[in-house]
């Protein structure tokens, strides 16, 4: 496990804490990541653009070892992933998710949902864990929705309890996985303010995104993928302003 | 305010017209309509009145009051009959609690239960000592409601309770030593059919969990057993089953241990159950969407813990029609142990319809049984109808 690292310290001179050394995943004959390697260093906010199908979203759940990877290895905070459940489970303690698609536990509360990892796996009080779960729900901006169910939510509430279930484990690293890909137009904004807000509060952060302007705005590096490979990496102004590779340019010249 | 504009805006016709409107638009709205509405009718008309006919006129209801004795309660002897009155009592007592504890649903199902006693208690033959047992189990239930919605603490105790309430259900029945011993040889009746039933659901439901766990397990070995069990339990019918508890139980076992005969016959079931719950629970357990396998491991929640409150909660509430339906099969085919040599419900009806002095009574006998099965069928799909909608909460 990483030491705390100091918020003053430059990026550069920070340790990383997801290190990814030449991943390579097939599905059956698809080769969906070929030699992906990428490090993350502590407290930086990095973006993951590209085509559907690039692989981005393999990549980023290979991190907390939902996807199997076939060769190369990850190491996060320190801890190796192996095919050990100890060790997953550790880096999992770690690292939150935001999915695409909520995922919250419908039979549950919202304050349930958002306790019930820090209960039985940090093994805090139940008073502990519905204060700090109260203070999220503070933070996103919907403390009144506590005791409903995930149903009588919006998209946009639902993902923002989603956000707040996986902070709720005091998380070093949050990945997110197409946060907003699934929410009508008008609840965006929300979704994207509350990430925003994060990523100012020194998290490390991964996020697979098609919001551009969000990108650009959060993003302390952007990385291209494509056809299951890093085409470039780089800030957002060397990215977007001065793209260096041709499929970067193809890229940014069919979505700006 | 609607409603009050709604009702000045349409004034209302006197009922008899509306009746007659009713009638044209849904009885004899063309000639077609009009002779099916008789034909209907006139059948109808017969057969209600043959039954009624049947019912208070023909049928000769003295086989079933004459036997009332035998048809619930077996050969068990007379003498030791408070035995059984008191496990009653004792369901009666956690019924009751059950009741104040979690009112809704226990609400009614108490209430149906308490009608039950109140009817028995008002037949006309049952002798007054049975009577007084019902009134005692009605004050029971009554004087525990009041415990329970007093002391709202008691629920844990109480669920502990139910599931003490077999064993010593069966230890008194039994005996053991301490009371005079009476063989299961001698139980029989409708408490035949229901220990048997009972049994085989409470004890069949945690194998048929594990079962559909190891069928979904990643080790090998496990996977395959619960399939291999699976399959060749629902390749077999259920007679063989039983059979083979019966004359091959005994065979593994050796010489030295003698199983009792209802014990074979209960064990038969529950193992037959638990490889159908077990296919209905997978079933629950494939409906479950990946994300939230996904979002549980994500958040570092073991696989004991994902599985218990995250999977299974959903997984179950999704297949509660399917074992609820399980359940009432089980609970008939218990009349299958007549086979076997057991006097349950159905074969307890046989034997009395052999019987010379009640020659030519079997539509009685069998009418009677069926309507036993069918109050309590119907008990148990209405339980399982009023914890799916009170389990419904926030799902959409």
């Amino acid at each position: 496990m990483l030491k705390e690292f100091n918020s003053d310290t430059p990026l550069d001179q920070r340790e990383d804490i997801v290190v990814c050394n030449q991943l390579n995943k097939w599905f059956g004959n698809l080769h969906v990541l070929k030699d992906v390697s990428l490090n993350v260093k502590q407290g930086e906010v990095v973006v993951i653009l590209g085509p559907s199908g690039s692989g981005k979203s393999t990549f980023i759940r290979t991190v907390n070892g939902l996807e199997e990877i076939q060769k190369g290895d990850i190491t996060v905070d320190g801890i190796p992933l192996s095919n050990d459940v100890a060790d997953i489970e550790a880096i999992r303690k770690e690292t939150g998710m935001v999915f695409q698609s909520f995922n919250l536990f419908p039979h549950m509360t919202i304050l349930k949902n958002i306790t019930l990892a820090p209960i039985w796996v940090r093994k805090w009080p139940k008073a502990k864990a519905e204060k700090i779960a109260m203070e999220l729900l503070e933070r996103v901006g919907i403390p009144e929705q506590a005791h409903k169910y995930p149903g009588q939510l919006s998209g946009g509430q639902q993902q923002r309890v989603a956000i707040a279930r996986a902070l709720a484990m005091q998380p070093k690293i949050m990945l997110f996985d197409e946060p907003t890909s699934a929410l009508d137009p008008e609840m965006i904004k929300e979704v994207l303010d509350v990430i925003k807000t994060l990523a100012g509060s020194g998290i490390t952060m991964i996020v697979v995104t098609h919001e551009m302007n969000f990108a650009r705005e959060v993003a302390d590096r952007i990385v291209l993928f494509d056809f299951g490979e890093i085409i470039e990496i780089g800030t957002p102004s060397e990215l977007f302003d001065n793209p260096k590779h041709e499929r970067t340019k193809l890229f940014l010249s069919q979505i700006l | 305010m609607d409603k009050h504009t709604l009702q000045t805006n349409k004034p209302q016709k006197p009922s008899h017209h509306r009746t007659i409107e009713w009638l044209k638009k849904n009885l004899f709205s063309s000639w077609f309509n009009t002779i099916l509405t008789f034909v209907f009718a006139t059948t109808i008309t017969v057969i209600v009145i043959g039954s009624v006919k049947w019912i208070f006129l023909t049928a000769n209801w003295h086989v079933i009051s004459a036997n009332f004795r035998l048809l619930i309660v077996g050969q068990y002897p007379v003498a030791e009959l408070w035995r059984v009155w008191i496990c009653l009592t004792l369901v009666s007592f956690l019924i009751g609690l059950s009741w104040g504890l979690w009112k809704g649903t226990m609400g009614h199902l108490t209430i149906a239960v308490t009608s039950l006693y109140v009817i028995v208690a008002c037949l006309p033959f049952v002798l007054m000592e049975t009577r007084i047992w019902l009134l005692i189990n009605i004050v029971v239930i009554v004087a525990t409601y009041a415990v329970g919605k007093n002391w709202p603490k008691l629920k844990k105790s109480t669920l502990v309770g139910w599931f003490l309430m077999f064993p010593v259900i069966i230890f008194l029945l039994n005996g053991f030593g301490v009371f005079n011993h009476v063989g299961s040889n001698l139980w029989g009746g409708f408490l035949l059919t229901l220990l048997i039933a009972i049994v085989a659901i409470v004890c069949s439901f945690p194998i048929g969990l594990l079962l559909a766990l190891g069928r979904r397990s990643k080790l090998p070995i496990v996977r395959w057993f619960s399939i291999g069990y699976i399959e060749l339990i629902r390749g077999v019918p259920l007679i063989t089953i039983l059979f083979v508890a019966q004359l091959m139980l005994p065979l593994f076992l050796g010489n030295g241990i003698d199983i009792d005969n209802v014990v074979r016959a209960m064990v038969g079931f529950t193992l037959f159950t638990a490889a159908y719950l077990a296919e209905n629970i997978r079933g629950g357990l494939q409906s479950i969407p990946r994300g939230q396998f996904e979002a549980a491991e994500a958040l570092g929640l073991n696989a004991t813990i994902k599985m218990t409150f995250i999977i299974l909660p959903q997984a179950l509430r999704a297949v509660i029609p399917a074992m609820v339906g399980s359940f009432i099969g089980i609970f008939k085919d218990t009349s299958l142990v007549a086979i076997v040599g057991l006097t349950d419900l159905l074969g307890m009806g046989k034997n009395i319809i052999s019987n010379p002095e009640f020659l030519g009574t079997q539509m009685e006998v069998f009418i009677f049984v069926a309507l036993v099965f069918l109050i309590f069928c119907n008990l148990m799909a209405y339980a399982s109808r009023r914890i799916e909608r009170s389990l419904g909460v926030g799902k959409r």
